[in-house]
């Protein structure tokens, strides 16, 4: 709790800058340096969690144990995907760790072409780890350093409640579609994740947002219990079914769930006095 | 809105533009988008319409865009339907109606705090002109498929697209539980619409495929008469439609009857077909005049039928060519429409749109037609006209890849219903005329 404490003692003098126009009268700037710290905890403790996870997923790899590998490849990813909004914040790391092979010109081939999905790629694709020591060892470097740029990062509260709508876009522009992980077909675990950054964001804020717009908090949290009710399908022992197990009816279910989301959260900052 | 706003604005812009004859503008569906010819215009100046106000009426036993002349933007856009209890059908029914109802009748969207996402995309300007804009609401087999209680009252000809014989569908761009035709003067219109759509209805529908479509535009015949617009085969298309004027016509043709096998809530719907119709164009135009042709069995030039006619509106004699020496008896139009007494049965009204979407992995252009029609029956409509076609020379310059069949339920009678009331009653679903 040391943390929290220091935390909020530097958002107290970014709030007083940064948050000098409510439009909602109702809610103080100062109200926002809570959510905000914990927030911050959060992304820290995903952070921390993602480096140990990819620890163990790399020596995996490394070890050319292709199986162990392939099955921590889902659950790794988790804790990049529940902090993306802020992840992203720094793009060079999010290209290097998470992007797609049509992000590269020269798509698999490209020697730009790092991070899970390069790995993902020759595990899934080739069944092999061959080659693919390399991208294990840049994946653990760009996730240790991202994990120590997040420690020292003051999180803007427009990113951090704004991230909320960002999650729903993400998935809404190229998840809902299994276009992510598409040699493994993990796809659900990334909504899963997705899901719950945004959730974990709403929730809390809710408190500022419910006095003046119940209705509101409502339709959100009852389009997340969907999202959560559907997925739960497909809950596995240890993690999710893959993606084309997915029914067309339920597809359809998370993409009217994520677009709705996207729509409500995307009123989130306004509805905080938020630019 | 009522007829009489729209003669009013009508008659305001013949006054202002000095358009012809009070409403001819309107009938025609003609887009002269004149670009600016004061001197020292911008490169990048809007190019000017005095079409932005043509407005079309939502209102009426027939939803509109069906009879309507069709504009030169066109676009049918297909929906997964997320609302399964009638609650939530009436509410999907209802939005869609008043969005429908706001768009083409144009106007100002609400102004929010600059804090939240705008109200309205923004991409027709502040003020949304209604730019002759139609949308038109039907519905595909599975939406009364996949409700239980709405099952029992599917039209009775409703079935989910079968492929033919020179089909290769793709999954992808097939069927859907409802379908929007969107057609106005420009592209941006349609454009505009769908993203309003999808930003009001978000819960209750999914997008699943849309195709777009053009018609290319004439500039006004001084003698006021018109003619039908060509497709991507360089032919005029919709030579031989039946009048869109003629109610009496229409009454057979295209509006399902009040007696007969369909349920009651349908009278004053219609059945519409789509296809998403490759055409192999590069092929085609390197086929000689005289097959194309014969093919389609009308002069390219013209679009008269062969035998004597100068016009595209003279009417082939079939009696008088058994043989097919003049049209042969495999040409296009020969097999849609044989032209017998009982063939008036399968008389159907197209109002397709021209396609062009890039460019196919082998190089070649993926264009084609968007073909749209309506009809009374689609069994005695599009299915047996298809069938007829089945096999036809032009097969070998056309590939169906996608579509569907739905059924358009009748118009909103005035501001206080919504398309799909008589479904919703018909269900027993209780619902209250707002006013
Ligand atoms: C890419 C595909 C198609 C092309 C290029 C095409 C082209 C044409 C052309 C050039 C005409 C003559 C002018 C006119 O009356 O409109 C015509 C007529 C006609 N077409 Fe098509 N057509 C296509 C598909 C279809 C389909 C799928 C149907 C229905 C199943 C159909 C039904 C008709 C009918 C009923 C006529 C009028 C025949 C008459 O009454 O003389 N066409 N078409």
């Amino acid at each position: 709790m040391k943390l929290k404490l220091v935390l909020s003692a530097s958002l107290l003098a970014l709030a007083a800058a940064a948050l000098p126009r409510m439009a909602n009268a109702e809610v103080a700037p100062l109200d926002l340096v809570q959510p905000i710290a914990d927030y911050k905890i959060y992304v820290s403790e995903h952070a921390e969690k993602l480096v140990a996870d990819t620890k163990v997923f790399t020596d995996a790899v490394k070890a050319g144990d292709v199986d162990k590998a392939k099955s921590l490849f889902g659950s790794t990813r988790m804790s990049y995907e529940a902090i993306e909004p802020i992840a992203e914040l720094f793009s060079d790391l999010d290209g290097s760790i998470d992007s797609r092979a049509d992000d590269h010109e020269k798509a698999e081939k490209d020697p730009e072409f790092t991070g899970f999905h390069r790995i993902e790629y020759g595990l899934f694709s080739e069944n092999s780890t061959k080659d693919l020591g390399p991208f294990a060892d840049k994946l653990m470097a760009d996730v240790t350093e991202l994990n120590k740029r997040i420690t020292d990062l003051t999180l803007p509260p427009e990113k951090v409640v704004g991230g909320a709508a960002v999650l729903m876009e993400e998935v809404a522009a190229t998840k809902i579609s299994g276009e992510e992980d598409r040699y493994s077909h993990t796809d659900l675990w990334d909504f899963k994740a997705n899901f719950d950054g945004s959730r974990k964001i709403f929730d809390l804020v809710r408190p500022l947002v419910e006095k003046e717009d119940s209705a509101f908090v409502t339709k959100v949290s009852g389009n997340f219990d969907k999202v959560d009710t559907t997925l739960a399908k497909y809950k596995t022992a240890d993690g999710y079914e893959l993606y084309d197990k997915l029914t067309e009816d339920d597809r359809a279910v998370l993409a009217a769930a994520v677009n709705t989301l996207a729509e409500d959260l995307s009123t989130l900052r306004g509805k905080l006095g938020l630019n | 809105m009522t007829t009489n706003d729209n003669k009013l604005v009508t008659t305001r812009r013949n006054v202002l533009f000095g358009v012809g004859a009070a409403g001819s503008a309107l009938t025609t569906g003609l887009t002269t988008a004149r670009a600016a010819e004061k001197q020292g215009g911008q490169v990048t100046d809007a190019p000017v319409s005095d079409k932005t106000q043509e407005r079309q009426s939502f209102y009426g036993l027939h939803q509109a865009g069906i009879v309507t002349p069709r504009p030169a933007a066109g676009m049918i856009a297909s929906f997964h339907v997320l609302a399964k209890t009638p609650a939530d059908v009436e509410r999907l029914f209802r939005t869609l109606s008043s969005r429908i109802a706001f768009l083409m009748q144009g106007g100002t969207p609400p102004e929010l705090d600059d804090k939240l996402p705008p109200a309205d995309s923004g991409l027709l300007g502040p003020v949304i002109p209604p730019d002759n804009l139609t949308i038109t609401v039907s519905l595909g087999s599975s939406f009364f498929d996949d409700r239980y209680w709405l099952a029992p009252h599917k039209p009775a000809r409703l079935s989910r697209m079968k492929a033919f014989r020179n089909d290769a569908l793709d999954a992808d761009l097939c069927h859907g539980d409802l379908a929007l035709q969107i057609s106005s003067n420009t592209p941006d219109t349609n454009i505009h619409a769908l993203r309003d759509v999808l930003k009001n209805l978000p819960d209750l529908m999914v997008l699943r495929w849309k195709q777009e479509g053009s018609v290319p535009v004439l500039p006004p015949k001084p003698d006021g008469t018109h003619e039908s617009a060509r497709n991507f085969l360089g032919f005029r298309d919709g030579s031989a439609n039946p009048d869109a004027n003629n109610a009496a016509l229409m009454d057979k043709i295209v509006w399902v009857p009040e007696n007969g096998a369909e349920p009651a809530w349908t009278r004053g719907g219609s059945y519409q077909a789509v296809r998403i119709i490759r055409n192999f164009v590069e092929r085609w135009d390197r086929t000689p005049l005289g097959e194309q042709e014969r093919i389609i069995g009308r002069k390219k030039a013209t679009g008269a039928p062969h035998g004597g006619g100068s016009t595209e509106h003279d009417v082939p004699d079939y009696s008088k060519d058994p043989e097919g020496t003049i049209t042969p008896l495999d040409a296009h139009i020969r097999l849609a429409n044989f032209r017998t007494q009982a063939s008036e049965a399968n008389l159907i009204l197209r109002r397709p749109f021209n396609y062009s979407n890039g460019v196919s992995k082998s190089g070649q252009l993926e264009q084609g037609l968007l073909f749209i029609c309506y009809q009374a029956d689609l069994e005695k409509g599009f299915i047996t006209v298809q069938r007829q076609l089945d096999g036809e020379p032009l097969e070998e310059y056309i590939k169906p890849i996608g579509g569907g069949f739905f059924f358009t339920p009748p118009g909103p009678q005035d501001e206080s219903d919504f398309v799909g009331r008589t479904l919703l009653e018909a269900a027993g679903h209780d619902v209250v005329r707002k006013s």
